[in-house]
C-alpha cells in the first residue's frame, strides 16, 4: 500500500504530462531491448516500439531490479501490444528515456496531426456547383409506401348499341321496378375494418403576425397655439382718449345704445306670455278627465299578519318599483296581554299582489321605526319596542321582490327560498321569512321604545365624540336612533376594532354560529353591538331631560364626486372596518345640529357634538333652543326636500314650519284644528305642497302658494281609523304615489294627480320668497311685541306716578251726552235752513 | 376725456348694465369698466364677430352698413355699437 502511494506520488509529482513516464534505462536493459542510446535511438529517430510481452518478461525475470518495475502495473494494463519508448536526448522530462503510457499519446507522438496547409488557389475558377449524388436516408422507402400504384391492370368495358340500330329512332318504355332484381348494397358484418391509425399531415400556423405600416403626415398643422392679447400701454390709452375722433364717436353712439338699453328695461320681447299662462297642464290631458284629488290606486292588507295590528312605519323601497314595506305593531291592548305572544314582522308588499306580502322580515319585537340604507337598499335598520336596534340583509331575496314586477314573469328562485319551509308545502304560497342579521346588545340599547331611526348620509361620518369627519367609503354606515328614554344614540354598522372588546367577548363573537339561512353580513355585530356615543338632552332652564320622539338632521351634501367613480360600487358591508378617528379628515362645515320633537310638544335645537365639561368627561351640550309649540306628542319633524333650512313639525292639534337659523319661533304656525294632526310630510316634487294626516282618517293637502290658512283639499274619511303614516314616492315622472297607513293595518296607495305633483312656474322661488316674507313678519311681530311691552311698562310707570284722575260717574256722562246731542240738533237745523230744506219736526206734543 | 367719462356714466346709470368696453378697430380695448381678463376676452371675440357681421351686411348690399348688433343670451344681453374707428360694447342683465 505504501509502495503504491509512493509510486503514485512519484508519478504525480513530476513536471511532465501524465501520459508519459520518464525513466532511466540501464545499459543492460538498453541492450536487451535494442534501444541503446545514440545507437539504436537517436535524436532524429527517438521512437522505439517495445513489445509488451517482452517488458513483462523482463519484469518477471528481474523483478525489482528491472527498470520497468515502476510502470509494471501500467504495462500490464496496457491495451495494445506495443509500447512506445522515446529517447529523450535533451532531458526535457528529467530522464534520458520516457515511456508513453497511453495508446492515444503514442498515436499522437508517432503521427502528429498534420498542420492545416493553407489552400493555395492558383487559379480561381468559378465552377458551377456540380450536382452531388443523392444519398438515400430512407425517405424513398416512405415515399414508395405512400405512393399510389396500380395493383392490377385497369379493366375496360365498352358498351355500344348494335350496329343495325344506329340512327334508328329510339322508343323508350316503362318497366316496373319490381320486376328487376335489385342488388342493393349492404354492410357485410363479416367484413369490417376499423381504422385504428390514420396518417395525417399538420402544419403549425403561427398565431402572431407582425406587420407594420407607415403613416404619412401629409397635412402638417399645429395642434395648438398659444398667444397673448395685444394691449395698449397706459400712455397710448391716454393719447387715444384725448383724440377728437373718440369724442365724436361717443357722441354718435350714445343715443343708439341708450335706446337699446331702455328698450330692454321696458319689456322682454322674447318672452311668450300666452304660453306661460298655461302653467302645469301639458297638452295631452285635455281630452281625458283631469282629476284634482288623490285617487286610490291600490290597497294592501293581509289577513294573516295584519289582524289587530296597527302600522307604525311605512317605507317605499328606494330602487325597486312598486315595493312598499310596513312595520306592524300590536295595538296597546295587545301589548299588555302577555300570553298572546305573536311574532312581529315587517311586511313587503308589491303592486302586483295586494293581498299577500312578498317578503317578511322577522323582528325580535315590535318595530316602531325602520329605514332602508340609502347606499345599499338591501340593508334595513329598525328600532324595536324594547330599545334594541335590529339589522336585516335581504340581498338573498331581492330577486324574488324584483320578479314580482307587473308584466314580468314570476320566476320563483327555489335556491333562495327559506330553508325553514317543509318540502311538501307549496313553495309559491309561503312567503319567505328573513331573520334579522344582528341586534344590538341589550344592556347598551335604549331603555324605551325606539321611535325614530335614520341613516347618516354617505357624505360624512361621525367619530366617537361626535366630530364629523370625511367618509372614505362613500356609503352610509352610521345610524342615529332616538327614544323617549331621553337619549339619542349614534351607531356604526362596521366591524369595530376588536382590541376594544374583552377576550371573552371576542371568543363569544367568534364562536357564534349564525342560524342556517341568515346572511352573515353583520355577524360581527350580533348581540354585542354598542353605540358609538350617546347624546343626552338636558333641559335648558330646569333640571331633567327631554324625551325625544322624532328628530331630523341636515343632510350634508359635499362634492363627493372627486372621490367616487360614477358607477357606485356597493361595498360588502361585512368587510367594512371602523377606521380610527385620527386618520380621517375632519369636515368643518357639516351642520351638526338636530331638530328634535319631544313627548311634551317641544321642539329642541341641539348640537350633537360632545363637549368636555369641567371634570374633563365627555358630555353633550345643552340644547341651544327649545320651543313649546305643540301641546302634545310631536309626531313629525321633517325637512323640506327643496330647502335645507325649512322644517315641518306636526303634533297635537296644529303643525308648524320652521326655518333653521330663525331662533325666535316658527315662521308659520297653523291654526288649531279640531282633529289631532297625526302625521305630516312634504311633497317630493312641489316645494309648496305638503300633506297632513288626521286622527279621523282624513288627509289634508296644503298648498302654501294658494291658501295659507286652510288646506287646499281635504279628503275626509280616507279610512276609518287614525292615519299613522304618510309617505310620498315618485315612481316615474308621470306617476307619483302617496302611501297612507292607518291604525287597522291597511296600506292605501294613492296616485297623486298631476296638479299636485307638477310644480308651477318658478314655484321654488315663490315659496322661498314666501318663507322669507313670513320670517320677516315674525321678526317684525316680535319686535313690535317688545315695543308694546316697553310701552306698557312706561305707561304703567306713568300711571303710578301721576295722581289719580277723578273717576267720572255715570250720571255725569249721561248729561254730557245729552248736551252733545242737543248741540248736534242745532247744527242740523242751521244747515238745513241754509239749504232751504228745513222742515219743522212733527211735534209729538201736537196730536 | 370728460366727454368719454360722461358717456360712460350715462350708460352706466341705466339699470342692469354690467359693463362697458370701448375697443378700437384692431380689437384692442381702450377703456373699460370690467376687469382685465374679461375685457380682453370680450374685445377679442366680439371684434371678430363685428367684422363678420359688417362684412355680411355689406356683401348683401354695398350701400348698407352695420349700425347695431345685439346678442341675446340666457343670462344677459351684449350690445355692440360699431363706428368708423371704434366700437362700444355694453353688457346688460335684463331684469325679468
Amino acid at each position: 500500500m505504501v509502495k503504491d502511494l509512493k509510486q503514485y506520488w512519484e508519478l504525480s509529482n513530476q513536471d511532465h504530462p501524465e501520459d508519459i513516464f520518464p525513466m532511466v534505462l540501464t545499459s543492460a536493459t538498453q541492450e536487451l531491448f535494442d534501444c541503446v542510446a545514440d545507437e539504436d535511438v537517436t535524436g532524429e529517430s527517438p521512437y522505439k516500439l517495445l513489445e509488451k510481452d517482452d517488458i513483462i518478461q523482463d519484469i518477471k525475470t528481474r523483478a525489482a531490479v528491472s527498470d520497468f518495475s515502476p510502470v509494471k502495473q501500467i504495462v500490464l494494463d496496457y491495451p495494445e501490444d506495443e509500447l512506445l519508448l522515446v529517447y529523450d536526448r535533451d532531458f526535457t522530462y528529467g530522464q534520458s528515456f520516457y515511456l508513453v503510457l497511453t495508446p492515444d499519446a503514442k498515436d499522437r507522438i508517432l503521427n502528429p496531426p498534420k498542420p492545416e496547409t493553407p489552400e493555395v488557389f492558383e487559379k480561381e475558377v468559378v465552377k458551377t456547383p456540380e450536382p452531388k449524388p443523392w444519398i438515400s436516408f430512407g425517405s424513398d422507402k416512405e415515399i414508395d409506401e405512400e405512393a399510389f400504384k396500380e395493383s392490377r391492370e385497369k379493366l375496360l368495358y365498352k358498351f355500344s348499341r348494335v350496329r343495325r340500330k344506329f340512327g334508328v329512332p329510339v322508343c323508350f318504355s316503362d318497366r316496373n321496378t319490381a320486376d328487376y332484381l335489385e342488388c342493393a348494397s349492404y354492410q357485410d358484418s363479416r367484413f369490417s375494418i376499423k381504422q385504428m391509425q390514420r396518417d395525417c399531415g399538420m402544419q403549425a400556423v403561427p398565431r402572431l403576425q407582425s406587420s407594420s405600416a407607415q403613416t404619412q403626415w401629409k397635412f402638417q398643422k399645429n395642434i395648438f397655439t398659444q398667444y397673448t392679447p395685444r394691449e395698449l400701454s397706459v400712455e397710448e390709452k391716454e393719447n387715444i382718449l384725448q383724440l377728437e375722433s373718440l369724442k365724436t364717436f361717443c357722441n354718435s353712439v350714445t343715443p343708439r345704445v341708450l335706446q337699446a338699453l331702455q328698450q330692454e328695461g321696458i319689456m322682454n320681447v322674447f318672452f311668450d306670455d300666452w304660453k306661460a299662462l298655461g302653467t302645469a297642464t301639458e297638452d295631452g290631458d285635455w281630452a281625458g278627465k283631469v282629476s284634482e284629488g288623490l285617487m286610490l290606486y291600490q290597497a294592501f292588507t293581509d289577513q294573516k299578519y295584519t289582524k289587530d295590528k296597527k302600522i307604525c312605519s311605512v317605507n317605499w323601497h328606494p330602487t325597486i318599483y312598486g315595493v312598499i314595506a310596513v312595520a306592524l305593531t300590536a295595538k296597546k291592548e295587545d301589548q299588555l296581554n302577555e300570553s298572546a305572544v305573536r311574532a312581529s314582522f315587517i311586511l313587503f308588499y308589491t303592486f302586483s299582489d295586494p293581498s299577500n306580502p312578498q317578503l317578511l322580515l322577522e323582528c325580535p319585537d315590535d318595530i316602531f321605526a325602520f329605514e332602508f340604507c340609502p347606499s345599499d337598499p338591501n340593508i334595513i335598520v329598525g328600532g324595536c319596542i324594547n330599545g334594541q336596534v335590529v339589522l336585516w340583509d335581504i340581498s338573498a331575496h331581492v330577486t324574488g321582490l324584483q320578479g314580482t314586477q307587473p308584466g314580468k314573469k314570476v320566476s320563483v328562485n327555489t335556491d333562495t327560498c327559506d330553508f325553514h319551509q317543509d318540502l311538501d308545502d307549496n313553495k309559491e304560497n309561503k312567503t319567505p321569512i328573513v331573520r334579522y342579521c344582528a341586534v344590538s346588545a341589550l344592556d347598551s340599547s335604549h331603555k324605551a321604545p325606539i321611535t325614530d331611526v335614520q341613516w347618516l348620509p354617505a357624505t360624512f361620518e361621525v367619530t366617537r365624540t361626535g366630530l364629523p369627519v370625511e367618509n372614505m367609503y362613500n356609503v352610509s354606515t352610521q345610524v342615529v336612533t332616538c327614544s323617549p328614554d331621553c337619549t339619542i344614540m349614534f351607531w356604526d354598522v362596521r366591524v369595530s376594532n376588536l382590541l376594544s372588546h374583552s377576550a371573552s367577548e371576542r371568543r363569544q363573537i367568534m364562536d357564534q354560529k349564525t342560524p342556517y339561512s341568515v346572511p352573515d353580513t353583520f355577524k360581527h355585530l350580533d348581540r354585542t353591538w354598542k353605540p358609538l356615543f350617546r347624546v343626552s338632552l338636558p333641559k335648558i332652564d330646569t333640571s331633567g331631560e327631554y324625551a325625544p320622539l322624532k328628530f331630523n338632521m341636515e343632510h350634508y351634501t359635499c362634492n363627493a364626486n372627486e372621490n367616487g367613480d360614477s358607477s357606485k360600487v356597493i361595498p360588502d358591508y361585512s368587510q367594512l372596518i371602523l377606521p380610527s378617528a385620527k386618520t380621517l379628515k375632519a369636515l368643518e362645515d357639516v351642520n351638526t345640529k338636530l331638530y328634535i320633537g319631544t313627548e311634551d310638544g317641544e321642539i329642541i335645537y341641539i348640537d350633537w357634538k360632545l363637549g368636555k365639561d369641567d371634570s374633563g368627561r365627555l358630555q353633550s351640550a345643552k340644547p341651544l333652543h327649545c320651543f313649546s309649540i305643540h301641546h302634545w306628542l310631536v309626531n313629525t319633524v321633517q325637512r323640506s326636500p327643496f330647502f335645507k333650512d325649512i322644517i315641518l313639525t306636526a303634533g297635537s292639534w296644529n303643525f308648524a314650519i320652521w326655518k333653521e337659523g330663525v331662533m325666535d319661533g316658527p315662521i308659520l304656525l297653523s291654526a288649531s284644528s279640531e282633529q289631532v294632526c297625526t302625521v305630516g310630510c312634504w311633497s317630493l316634487s312641489r316645494p309648496a305642497v305638503f300633506f297632513i294626516g288626521k286622527e279621523d282618517g282624513s288627509i289634508e293637502v296644503w298648498n302654501l302658494l294658494e291658501k295659507t290658512n286652510e288646506p287646499v283639499q281635504v279628503h275626509s274619511h280616507v279610512t276609518n281609523a287614525k292615519i299613522t303614516c304618510i309617505k310620498p314616492w315618485a315612481a316615474s315622472s308621470k306617476q307619483h304615489f302617496l302611501a297612507v297607513t292607518d291604525d287597522l293595518g291597511m296600506v292605501r296607495v294613492f296616485e297623486i294627480p298631476k296638479t299636485l305633483y307638477v310644480p308651477s312656474r318658478s314655484e321654488s322661488l315663490n315659496v322661498k320668497k314666501y318663507f322669507e316674507l313670513e320670517e320677516d313678519r315674525l321678526k317684525d311681530l316680535l319686535r313690535r311685541e317688545e315695543l308694546w311691552e316697553k310701552q306698557k311698562e312706561t305707561e304703567g310707570l306713568k300711571k303710578r306716578t301721576e295722581p289719580d284722575k277723578p273717576v267720572t260717574s255715570l250720571v255725569e256722562n249721561e248729561e254730557a251726552n245729552v248736551k252733545e246731542y242737543n248741540d248736534y240738533l242745532m247744527l242740523e237745523e242751521n244747515v238745513l235752513k241754509g239749504m232751504g230744506l228745513w222742515r219743522a219736526p212733527a211735534d209729538t206734543q201736537d196730536t | 376725456m370728460a366727454e368719454v367719462e360722461e358717456t360712460l356714466k350715462r350708460i352706466q346709470s341705466q339699470n342692469g348694465v354690467q359693463g362697458i368696453i370701448i375697443v378700437n378697430t384692431e380689437g384692442i380695448p381702450i377703456k373699460t369698466t370690467l376687469d382685465n381678463a374679461s375685457t380682453v376676452q370680450y374685445a377679442g371675440l366680439i371684434h371678430q364677430l363685428v367684422m363678420k357681421a359688417r362684412s355680411t351686411v355689406r356683401d348683401i348690399d354695398p350701400q348698407n352698413d352695420l349700425t347695431f348688433l345685439r346678442i341675446r343670451s340666457k343670462k344677459n344681453e351684449i350690445m355692440i355699437a360699431p363706428d368708423k374707428d371704434y366700437f362700444l360694447i355694453v353688457i346688460q342683465n335684463p331684469s325679468d
